[in-house]
């Protein structure tokens, strides 16, 4: 349950996000999730749908694209896309590997109303 | 009704992982090794640092322990070094970079050469947050079965070194087969110091001892 604290995370940037900018509603939000990041998207939204119930992103709709995983092979420097339970460098054979994408997760874009409903 | 969209591209990691770094940069001035220790529950992590202690030095070592309930662990390991935490994640099923600061401004670090952060019993949630530390060690108990470097592939791809322990069980499991083990970790991460140990008769802690010290030097 490691989404409950993404989303706490999460939910803390968007009220940012949404107070900057003088928002009083939230459309939508858009997440990328490393897969690496083992996130369950159903407990996430679970989690995120919680944390917005009383705040100006009520009903916000929460999108999460999962992110693959990339990796470079420190051997050989080759870069490629492993499975997550095989980093095997398709050259040299190795798995002495860094990973370089598929471990974070990404606050993309929001989308937000204002009281008249404009656009801010 | 018009709603504005706004491209963001900010991680959501990004406050824990900038407490994680004042944390390790915090460590890294006070001369202290940061140890990650991380595996299922029941793995043995605590016994593990209740031998290793002793033969470090107790004045030089500290423990974070994070666990949901209970001060336990900290009482057990209270026996090895005075320099204990206990920190209760309450529901949390990891430890997170602002906790393990609550946890070292409890501690005097001075003299300290080796902190180690056991980290909740969990073998998915731990990996994907950085503490602050400097080595990520994973355990795997034998009784656990051989399959779950496989079953459990990320926690073992960021480790800096992998201890199969109890392995002076290995004799009543039927049909382990270790080589499975080390099959599946040179899939995933062939980079990670493996140590077969059994904390219990003392069996294998010697290069385990070697491997931290090296770490210090490194």
């Amino acid at each position: 349950m490691h989404e409950f604290t993404l989303a706490t995370a999460l939910v803390d940037q968007l009220l940012r996000i949404a107070a900057e900018h003088g928002a009083t509603g939230v459309t939508r939000v858009e997440v990328r999730c490393g897969v690496l990041q083992q996130v369950e998207p159903e407990s996430l939204r679970f989690a995120f749908d919680a944390l917005v119930r009383e705040t100006v992103a009520r009903g916000a709709e929460l999108r999460i694209v999962p992110e693959p995983v990339a990796a470079r092979c420190r051997a050989c420097g080759r870069g490629f896309a492993p499975r997550i339970d095989d980093y095997v460098c398709p050259d040299c054979g190795r798995a002495d590997t860094e990973v370089t994408a598929g471990r974070d997760v990404v606050l993309q874009s929001v989308e937000l109303l204002r009281a008249d409903g404009t656009a801010p | 009704m018009n709603a504005m969209k706004i491209n963001v591209v900010e991680s959501v990691l990004k406050a824990n992982d900038a407490v994680a770094a004042e944390n390790r940069r915090r460590m890294t001035a006070a001369g202290v090794l940061a140890v990650n220790v991380m595996s299922a529950p029941g793995s043995g992590k605590t016994l593990l640092l209740e031998r290793t202690i002793p033969r470090l030095s107790p004045e030089r070592c500290a423990v974070l322990v994070g666990d949901l309930q209970t001060t336990r662990d900290a009482e057990r390991l209270g026996g090895a070094t005075p320099l204990v935490t206990q920190i209760n994640t309450g529901t949390g099923c990891h430890l997170t970079a602002p906790q393990v600061t609550a946890g070292l401004d409890s501690l005097a670090l001075d003299g300290v050469r080796y902190l180690f952060i056991e980290n909740v019993g969990n073998m998915v949630c731990p990996a994907g947050f950085d503490l602050g530390e400097h080595r990520r060690v994973a355990l795997l108990s034998v009784t656990e079965g051989d399959d779950k470097v496989a079953k459990y592939p990320t926690l073992f791809q960021v480790a800096d070194a992998v201890l199969l322990t109890k392995v002076d069980l290995l004799g009543v499991l039927d049909g382990y087969r270790r080589e499975r083990v080390y099959e599946d970790i040179s899939r995933i991460n062939s980079r990670a110091a493996v140590f077969e140990v059994a904390a219990r008769t003392g069996q294998g802690l010697d290069p385990w001892l070697a491997w931290l010290r090296a770490q210090r030097g490194a």
